[in-house]
């Protein structure tokens, strides 16, 4: 509904009933007081805005409250959730009484009312729509701690942009178990090499009722200094597990020198029959994982930095294939051009409707109907691009082969020039700045375009975005956010230089 | 030597623009073609370099009919027919140089014109033309950032380029100032009696008419009402002239003699 009203400038005829009386009727009936002092148009203007105001409060008291029966419940549950639409009901409150004495006013005068009531309606309006749309600058504030971390990741990525290759780096040392009397010779220093010592060399298990097994005192000599290391065993049949103590994984801290020293207690193992009777080998172990060779680009920058081209090329290949269908559309969208003949005519209207219709839709909806069609990838994005472009290049190409002045076509063809001749210099040197600049434009538009199309499977580094979004993988989606800036930016400077030359 | 024949044109909307016109133009004369707006000036002069196509009626010009040619004749007609327009007509986003030198096209084949380099004989040519227009130095400027006066010269420039034994000149100084008017008709003058072209202009002031024309025809309302000499013109009062125009006759410099007109001419010439 419109709010539009003009107030009436010429003294109206005497109003048909006395001003107590229309306000009477207008708080029967709001608006019923002025249609009858003859502001009929005031009136209804009212009474629709009334009615919409309360049919909106209406609406948003049952969704605050959808579970609850009776009136009553219903109103006391939503003003106790939602404490604004007290506000609401406030202003429509005042809105109704309101309405009552303007219907008085306007009886008793014959010229224009005032129109402050409608700024009341205006600010009805204005507080549903904020309880409509959730707005809450306070969670502005409150939240603001718990986004802090996340965009700090957005706005410097960078540690994810490099990774070093990792390995998992095992030092160990050989255990005999049971004992048999005979020394046995466990882990050896070595030359040069991170090394285990145990002492004592063999030991026994612990056992299932409870009985610890041997304490073993664990030395890692030359590992990786200040890191932590695991300690895991290989029992004899060459299974892994890691080292308990007292419910907890044992984790170590090597000093500055890579050493380390701890006392383990050998722990419970079951071994089956097949493994026999007998002494045998078991292996203590210290991981750590250690980087090995040079940092370098890490997965997610690689992946940013492929979908950023390809995300550039859609862009590129929806321009170019738009301004070749747009070229031949844009000749049949030309007023001067196809007003020979009535069959001509319509097609010029045709073209125009399907244009108009194509350009109001979205890329974004354009690229889901695509997506549908070939599936997700670049090829469905580089389609709903290229059907934008065609619309709206067409439509601006037709625009300046429309505004071609005739007077030089006149001029060239009155020197002996042939058509062609007059083509080359007086149609060309017309339309082609102005198309140089409309393709630029719209190239320009087309990799912006290109870096969302993705977010609905288009292709392209917004299809990446969102997965990272998704996975809350901040500093990966901060790199694919940092690569759009810097993409658009550089488009942005590009696509001004060349239109200044070429216009 | 140039015979219009009981030309007549309709256009396809209905209106009669000319009835049944005859008039000879000799060679070497300035003929001036007066007549109120709409009184089928422009369908004249558009006829007979075939811009527009004649409903009946003959164009002789040195014994070929022009209304009959078509194709590559035609072509090779109107390549020796200059015309110069009211709104100067130059394509304005190219350099004054190239709206010269499309003055050319006529003599050159459709392929050596495509690339847009212009033999260096035509090119040659052009700076010649533009000197003695006296706009030499702005030849590499964008034609629309010449002042009006300068942009009438370029489409006399363009014209000169044809080697034309005619020039067609529709209200050439319609929008120009009074001194500006002047310097342009001198300049056309200065074609016609150096170079011995035949001028048809239109023309919309008694002064002006009377400062220029060798012989005028009047139309009204696409019929031929006056044919005068200079001699006829030159003794006209502005009553007269009024009588066979029509009543917004009007003179270039407000309430100027004949001899004011002239006298006008030195300061034009000055500022040229
Ligand atoms: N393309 C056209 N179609 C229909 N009528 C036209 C066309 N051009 C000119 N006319 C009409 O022909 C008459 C003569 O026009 P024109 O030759 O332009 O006169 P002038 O140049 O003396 O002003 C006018 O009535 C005008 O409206
Ligand atoms: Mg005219």
């Amino acid at each position: 509904m419109s709010l539009k009203h003009t107030v009436p400038e010429e003294p109206r005829a005497p109003s048909l009933v006395p001003p107590a009386v229309a306000a009477l009727l207008s708080l029967l009936l709001p608006g019923l007081g002025q249609a009858l002092a003859r502001s009929l148009r005031r009136g209804l203007l009212l009474l629709f805005s009334f009615l919409t105001l309360g049919g909106l409060l209406a609406w948003r008291i049952r969704l605050a409250a959808p579970r609850d029966e009776g009136l009553v419940a219903i109103t006391r549950k939503a003003f106790h959730l939602q404490p604004f639409l007290l506000f609401n009901a406030f202003l429509l409150l005042l809105l109704y009484l309101w309405i009552a004495w303007d219907a008085w006013q306007t009886a008793r005068h014959a010229e224009g009312a005032p129109v402050g009531i409608f700024a009341l309606v205006l600010i009805a309006f204005f507080a549903v729509g904020w309880q409509v749309g959730e707005i809450d600058p306070i969670r502005f504030v409150t939240q603001l701690d718990e986004a802090g971390p996340p965009l700090q990741r957005v706005l410097w990525p960078w540690e994810r942009a490099i990774e070093h290759p990792q390995e998992v780096q095992i030092v160990s040392a050989p255990i005999l178990s049971p004992c048999t009397g005979e020394p046995f010779e466990g882990g050896q220093p070595k030359e040069g090499e991170p090394y285990l010592l145990t002492e004592p060399t063999c030991g026994n298990p612990s056992q299932q009722d409870g009985t610890p097994g041997t304490t073993f005192t664990l030395r890692g000599f030359g590992l990786k200094p200040n890191s932590e290391a695991e300690i895991w065993w290989e029992d004899p049949i060459g299974n892994e597990f890691r080292q308990r103590q007292e419910g907890e994984y044992v984790t170590v801290q090597t000093d500055a020198q890579g050493n380390f020293e701890v006392q383990i207690v050998m722990p419970y193992r079951l071994l089956p029959p097949s493994a026999g009777e007998g002494p045998k080998i078991w292996t203590v172990e210290a991981r750590q994982v250690v980087s090995t060779g040079q940092a370098r680009a890490s997965k997610e920058l690689k992946l940013a930095v492929e979908k950023i081209i390809e995300t550039i090329f859609i862009g590129m290949m929806a321009t170019f294939f738009g301004i070749l269908l747009a070229l031949p559309v844009s000749f049949f969208a030309a007023r001067n051009l196809m007003s020979a003949s009535p069959f001509t005519l319509v097609i010029y209207y045709l073209t125009r409707a399907v244009l108009n219709i194509i350009r109001s839709i979205e890329p974004l909806i354009w690229a889901i109907i695509f997506v549908i069609v070939v599936g997700l990838g670049p090829f469905a994005g580089i389609l709903a691009l290229t059907v934008h472009s065609i619309a709206a290049l067409g439509k601006l190409y037709s625009e300046s082969i429309e505004s071609i002045d005739p007077g030089p076509i006149e001029a060239i063809q009155a020197t002996g020039a042939n058509w062609v001749q007059t083509v080359r210099y007086a149609v060309v040197p017309q339309i082609v700045p102005p198309f140089v600049s409309f393709t630029i434009y719209r190239w320009d538009i087309n990799i912006r375009m290109s870096t969302i199309i993705g977010f609905v499977g288009g292709g392209g580094i917004g299809f990446l975005l969102a997965q990272w979004i998704r996975l809350l993988d901040y500093r990966a989606a901060g790199i694919a956010v940092w690569f759009i800036a810097i993409t658009v930016a550089i488009l942005d400077y590009v696509s001004a230089e060349i239109r200044a030359r070429f216009v | 030597m140039l015979e219009i024949r009981n030309l007549t044109k309709i256009y396809d909307d209905g209106t009669v623009a000319l009835k049944n016109v005859s008039f000879t133009v000799p060679d070497g004369e300035f003929l001036v073609i007066i007549g109120l707006s709409g009184s089928g000036k422009s369908t004249l002069l558009r006829c007979i370099n075939r811009l527009i196509d004649p409903t009946e009626g003959q164009i002789l010009w040195n014994g070929v009919d022009l209304a009959q040619l078509e194709g590559e004749e035609l072509r090779k007609v109107r390549r020796q027919i200059g015309m110069i327009f009211q709104h100067f007509n130059l394509v304005k986003r190219s350099s004054v140089l190239t709206n010269v030198l499309t003055g050319r096209l006529g003599y050159l084949p459709t392929w050596r014109s495509l690339t847009g380099r212009f033999p260096a004989d035509d090119i040659q040519r052009a700076w010649q033309a533009l000197e003695r227009l006296g706009i030499a130095d702005q030849a590499h400027k964008r034609a629309d950032e010449l002042s009006g006066g300068q942009q009438q010269r370029v489409g006399i420039a363009r014209a000169l380029m044809q080697d034309p034994k005619m020039i067609l000149a529709d209200e050439p100084v319609a929008s120009l100032d009074p001194v500006l008017a002047h310097s342009i008709l001198q300049r056309l003058e200065s074609l016609n009696r150096e170079d011995g072209i035949t001028v048809l202009c239109s023309l919309h002031y008694l002064d002006l008419v009377q400062r220029y024309a060798t012989r005028v025809i009047g139309l009204r309302q696409g019929e031929l009402v006056y044919e005068g000499s200079r001699e006829d013109i030159r003794q006209m009062t502005d009553a007269q002239f009024k009588e066979i125009y029509g009543e917004e006759a009007e003179r270039i410099g407000a309430g100027g003699g004949i001899t004011g007109s002239i006298q006008e001419d030195s300061v034009a010439g000055g500022a040229a």
